[in-house]
């Protein structure tokens, strides 16, 4: 059950970290020149889609 | 067909005691007074640290230019957080600012890399070091922000300047949220890494039991050369994920830093 779970819960990480990559990218081919500030952004808001993600990883390994 | 049945009925078993092998266990004393495993390697990439920054400092005082690719290394990566993680973040105040960042950024940075080498652990693999380091960068902003508008104007710039009923709930929500950094900073810098070695361990299981089939079903002949065969393909997905885990290693060490930076950017701000 915990693994289904976690399955469930991933699919709104992988949409979150897919949006952010899309903005990441279109904007960076609309502004080349913005590259290193947008880089941060975007390693930033994956940090914290991708922390939700990791939470329903442990929380499912740990709990049983 | 056995084979591949037989290796899924003993998986989740292997999994759950290697899922055990990750709680702090004592090597010498108790979990109070003595040291654990992940203590232990905490303690090996200070030592590391040291040594890097020592060599670093007399080989850079040699010479007025930077020489060779260590030194040259070793700069990069400073300025490198200089630039883009402080100065980029915090602005004018960056120079008081950026020792306690650099600190936090090079400590997690180099655990994380010592905890990647196989037969190591990294010391923020365990959810107490990973308080203790969010707890060091709370008390730093709160300071900071108590340091610049005192006690009541630092209580006040929670609000961001909103007048009128609003003001309460936000107030609440920001309070709220203040105390939720220091939860969300220790958790994922925890889970990162927790859950990137019990990936990498558990593809490792599984390359392993694989590849030994040949030696147990020898007498079944091509299912048993087949299965190990596979092992191949876990090994070369292992080698992936140790890949990525070695740029998780950096990016989480980054992300701890800039986030400590972009809070105490906030608590510094005027409203």
């Amino acid at each position: 059950m915990g693994v289904i779970g976690y399955g469930l819960g991933v699919i709104g990480a992988g949409l979150g970290i897919g949006l952010a990559a899309y903005g990441y990218t279109t904007s960076t081919a609309r502004q080349p020149e913005m590259q290193g500030t947008l880089f941060t952004g975007f390693i930033l808001a994956s940090a914290f889609v991708e922390a939700l993600a990791l939470i329903g990883f442990v929380v499912a390994l740990v709990v049983k | 067909m056995d084979i591949i049945l037989g290796i899924f009925n003993a998986l989740p078993e292997m999994v759950n005691e290697l899922v055990s092998s990750f709680l702090s266990t004592p090597i010498r004393g108790d979990l109070i007074f003595g040291y654990t495993q992940y203590t232990f390697w905490l303690f090996v990439a200070v030592a590391l640290l040291v040594v890097v920054f020592a060599v670093f400092v007399k080989k850079q005082s040699a010479s007025l230019v930077p020489q060779g690719r260590f030194v040259n290394a070793v700069e990069f990566v400073v300025e490198y957080t200089r630039d883009n993680m402080v100065k980029a973040v915090v602005g004018k105040t960056w120079r008081t600012h950026f020792p306690f960042i650099a600190t936090l950024f090079f400590f997690i940075l180099v655990n994380n890399i010592v905890g990647i080498i196989p037969g190591c652990h990294p010391g923020t693999g365990t959810i107490s070091v990973t308080a203790a380091l969010a707890i060091v960068a709370f008390i730093y902003f709160i300071y900071v922000g108590i340091k610049k508008h005192g006690v009541l104007g630092y209580l006040k710039t929670f609000t961001h300047g909103l007048k009128g009923p609003m003001a309460a709930p936000i107030w609440l929500i920001e309070l709220f949220s203040t105390f939720l950094r220091l939860i969300t900073l220790a958790v994922r810098l925890f889970c990162n890494m927790f859950a990137g070695h019990i990936v990498m361990g558990t593809f490792a299981i599984l390359t392993s039991v694989f590849a030994q089939q040949i030696l147990t079903f020898a007498e079944q002949g091509a299912a048993a050369i087949a299965a190990s065969g596979v092992s191949v393909v876990w090994e070369l997905i292992l080698i992936i994920i140790y890949a990525v885990e070695l740029m998780v290693a950096v990016i989480q060490a980054f992300v701890f830093a800039l986030l400590t930076a972009v809070y105490v950017q906030t608590s510094e701000e005027e409203i």
